[in-house]
């Protein structure tokens, strides 16, 4: 019984997955490369070697993180689809404040500081859009996408200019010594991070599902007259539920900087936003299911980079994986809904 | 008649079931060309089921369906309108910005320009044949019910349909418009062709159809051919024969329900409206200066024709609308324009019309929609955070038990519930908070007979234990059978409150239409 209710929900990801694969060998085939030997590096060398592995799980905990928030508003049913600029904002508030800290303050306290600094540089990037949806009910898709076009263009001011390392050099904020990084998960290579998006989202899970506050956001996101006959607080409820998902976006930045790049580098534009938008649709929402699937792109994208270097494919060809699942898991949940493929003509 | 009138449809030995439960159990069921033939039963009888397989939207189990004679397979909705047979929902199928003309041309046109020229002799052709009077050039979202009716009446005669189906007709309509309706019924049997007349209003059904098919828990009870009954002149007992076949001996009695005897003399006053005017989302007056006292256990009925201001009254009440002048006083405290959370949580509770869009969440469980007003409140969380997921669950079993609401579980999806018993769900919830004041706000709207009548006792039990009860109905037999004073709304004001006590149907009917005597 138990088992049936964790491999049920799994099969529409996991028909999205070997349907994605197989499509994307076909593409492969047809630019005229051969699908075997780019799928066999791509696991081979993703799955199959101790830096592949480390890697991936590496790329894990800003996923991680960004999920959690992100579950939370769309449980609320607002689209915030500005992960990347929140993100940005948050790595910058980061990069510029973490040289100031750095011997002040014993380890735990200045990372502890550090997180709620690139958790309210998130949130704070998504004040905006909060208070225009809330108030106006204006748009918060728009809003949020536009305000990624602003945070990259500030951020690259802010990184070329007023916070500079070496003005005149490369822009980057002051790089941190490596001994005042996020401290590494004993026996590994890889940062707490990763345990800190662990946590994040399990967190979050059990946030939604089992606290007042959690009720709130899936009545709003589930029925928004209903929740106004029932008396919450929309304007409040869609602002807070905005500014965790932004909180946590910021957090992913912090993890980021202080975990992997130890300054904020350039024009740096990961993307993880649109690697988490549909990552937590396949989960469902469910914080346990975006574990594995985490897992499963990060890999993606650290295999990918091996494969590509290996077998000569574009790096962006698991991008096009990503959307294929995309478009298979839609399928799949259509045919699990109507019982049949396509509607009768 | 010297012609033998022709059978149009036959079905023979219908049985269709969901996931084991029976909806319809060998049923057979003829329509004779010109005839209307009322389906009548109580919510869950298979009426719909029954006609929704003779519409094409579900396939029988078993059995056969002939058309003119010849057997048929109907697979799909087109199906069934080819062979002629049009069906009309409780829930119209227009599109309210476009024009009527418009709507009848959806879907029947191949080409690219709507060929308009040919629609509107063919219109007014319809329309005159039947007597079906409908302007082709208005809008839809400008009709009224009533008339939108019409309009789907007309859009399927345009396209040949020869048998109507009509889904609960009555149950959109003010009671004026009512007699506009038969009266449009009668006019197109007299034009040779046939309705099918699903309803769970016994007096309908007998005043308007030829022959009753009386459905019960998906078998076929028995059918009546008024004409053969009306020759024998019994009177009175045909109501009843009919109303034991619709129910077992032991809920007939249940069904007649007990009159209540008006209060003689008012408690204080404990919720009091002064002057209360209110603006609708189109910023008309929807409510202007209504005053009145609710007292203590009392049930003040608020009669009157739907689109009356029923809306704008209850939520201005209850926190979810503005009061543009005006006072709302609850037990001496000020609620005017406060909000939602701030009125509930003085003890004012509301029982919405809209019972699927607002009354309920019905992608979560039914435990977690039970405490939509209590979820901050202890047991079912620790200082309003923690939610206590066992309580919520008990509690919820809870309701299902003292409510008889049919649902396997607390933890069953809301969706997948009649709509009667997600009445009673939201009933359940408004009631079991300790109410001081309780707006209801047409609570037996479209559900059936035994599920009114348990509303109906509810609510005279609450008033019992002191409640104050609105009882804002379009329903004059509920208002009359339930209250102890009924005031009546007209275009936004409210014409007089009466004691229930030697007021008569046709008062108030008077009062409906916005015609006083307070000159006498």
């Amino acid at each position: 019984m138990k088992l049936k209710k964790i491999i049920l929900p799994a099969i529409g990801p996991i028909f999205a997955i070997l349907a994605a694969l197989m499509v994307g060998g076909v593409i492969l085939f047809i630019m005229g490369l051969n699908p075997v030997r780019a799928y066999s590096e791509l696991f081979k060398l993703g799955m199959g070697t101790y830096l592949g592995i480390t890697e991936s799980l590496k790329k894990m905990a800003p996923l991680l993180i960004m999920s959690a928030g992100l579950i939370i508003v769309f449980r609320a049913g607002i689209w915030n689809i500005g992960g990347d600029g929140q993100f940005l904002i948050g790595a910058i508030f980061v990069g510029g404040i973490a040289p100031l800290l750095v011997n002040e303050f014993p380890p735990y306290l200045y990372f502890s500081i550090l997180g709620l600094v690139g958790f309210f540089g998130g949130a704070m990037w998504v004040v905006i859009p909060a208070m225009l949806k809330a108030k106006y009910q204006i748009n918060e898709i728009i809003i949020t996408m536009m305000m990624n076009f602003v945070a990259l263009n500030f951020t690259a001011y802010l990184v070329k200019g007023p916070l500079i390392a070496h003005p005149g050099r490369y822009p980057q904020t002051i790089i941190l010594p490596l001994e005042k990084r996020l401290p590494l998960i004993p026996f590994t290579e890889i940062h707490i991070g990763l345990i800190v998006g662990l946590i994040a989202i399990i967190l979050v899970h059990y946030f939604v599902r089992r606290t007042t506050w959690g009720y709130e956001f899936r009545l709003l996101g589930e029925n928004k007259k209903a929740a106004f006959y029932a008396g919450l607080n929309i304007k409040k409820v869609t602002i807070l539920a905005m500014l965790i998902s932004g909180g946590f976006a910021g957090l992913a930045g912090a993890n980021d900087v202080l975990g992997i790049k130890g300054s904020f580098q350039g024009e740096w534009n990961p993307g993880y936003a649109f690697s988490a938008i549909p990552l937590v649709f396949l989960a469902r929402f469910n914080g346990f299911a975006v574990i594995p699937l985490a897992y499963f792109f990060s890999f993606l994208a650290i295999g990918g980079e091996f494969m590509s270097r290996a077998a000569n494919v574009p790096v962006f060809f698991v991008h096009v994986i990503e959307a294929l699942m995309l478009i298979f898991f839609g399928l799949s949940e259509y045919i699990q809904k109507k019982g049949k493929l396509f509607w009768k003509f | 008649m010297s012609e033998v009138p022709q059978t149009v449809i036959k079905m023979r030995g219908i049985s269709k079931r969901f996931n084991g439960l029976v909806a319809n159990d060998n049923i057979d069921f003829d329509l004779r060309r010109g005839e209307i033939h009322a389906l009548l039963g109580e919510n869950g009888a298979g009426k719909t089921t029954l006609m929704n397989i003779l519409s094409g939207m579900y396939q029988p189990d078993e059995g056969e369906i002939y058309v003119k004679g010849k057997e048929v397979k109907i697979t799909s909705p087109e199906d069934s309108l080819n062979l002629g047979i049009g069906m009309v929902y409780q829930h119209l199928s227009l599109v309210p910005t476009l024009s009527v003309l418009e709507n009848i041309l959806l879907g029947t046109s191949k080409r690219f320009f709507l060929p308009k020229k040919h629609t509107e002799k063919k219109f007014e052709e319809t329309t005159k044949h039947y007597g079906l009077s409908v302007d082709p050039d208005t809008e839809i979202c400008q009709l009224s019910a009533g008339e939108q009716q019409r309009v789907e009446i007309v859009k399927l005669f345009y396209r040949g349909s020869e048998v109507l189906v009509l889904d609960e007709p009555t149950s959109v309509l003010a009671p004026l418009e009512v007699e506009d309706f038969f009266k449009v019924l009668k006019n197109v049997t007299k034009a040779g062709k046939s309705v099918i007349f699903i309803t769970h209003k016994l007096e309908e059904a007998i005043r308007i159809s030829d022959r009753i098919t009386v459905l019960r828990q998906g078998e076929k009870v028995g059918e009546i051919d008024l004409k053969a009954v009306a020759g024998k002149k019994e009177g009175e007992p045909l109501g009843e024969e009919i109303v034991r076949m619709m129910f077992k001996d032991e809920e007939a009695k249940f069904v007649e329900g007990i009159k209540k005897a008006p209060k003689k003399t008012l408690d204080r006053a404990v919720l009091t409206l002064e002057g209360v005017t209110a603006k609708n989302d189109r910023g008309v007056e929807a409510l202007r200066r209504v005053s009145f006292s609710l007292h203590r256990g009392e049930v003040l009925g608020i009669a009157g024709v739907d689109g009356n201001g029923q809306k704008e009254l209850a939520e201005v009440i209850v926190g979810q609308h503005k009061v543009s002048s005006g006072k709302i006083v609850l037990n001496q405290s000020d609620i005017t324009n406060k909000s939602v959370k701030f009125i509930n949580e003085r003890g004012v509770f509301y029982v919405t019309e809209d019972r699927i869009e607002e009354g309920c969440v019905s992608n979560l469980s039914l435990a977690d929609n039970a405490i939509l007003r209590c979820y901050k409140k202890e047991p079912f969380s620790k200082r309003g955070m923690l939610l206590n997921l066992e309580a919520i669950k008990e509690y919820g079993n809870e309701l299902i038990k003292n409510f008889s609401i049919k649902a396997p579980n607390a933890e069953a999806l809301v969706r997948t519930l009649s709509g009667g018993n997600i009445q009673k769900l939201i009933l359940a919830r408004e009631f079991s908070q300790k109410p001081i004041v309780l707006v209801c706000n047409k609570p037996t709207h479209g559900l059936d007979v035994m599920t009114t009548q348990f509303i109906r006792n509810e609510i005279r039990t609450q008033s019992a234990r002191g409640v104050s009860v609105l009882l804002i109905s379009s329903d004059l037999d509920e208002i009359m059978e339930v209250s102890d004073r009924i005031g009546v709304l007209f275009k936004g004001e409210l014409m007089d409150i009466l004691p229930n006590k030697g007021t008569t149907k046709e008062e108030m009917g008077r009062l409906m239409l916005g015609l006083t005597d307070k000159g006498k």
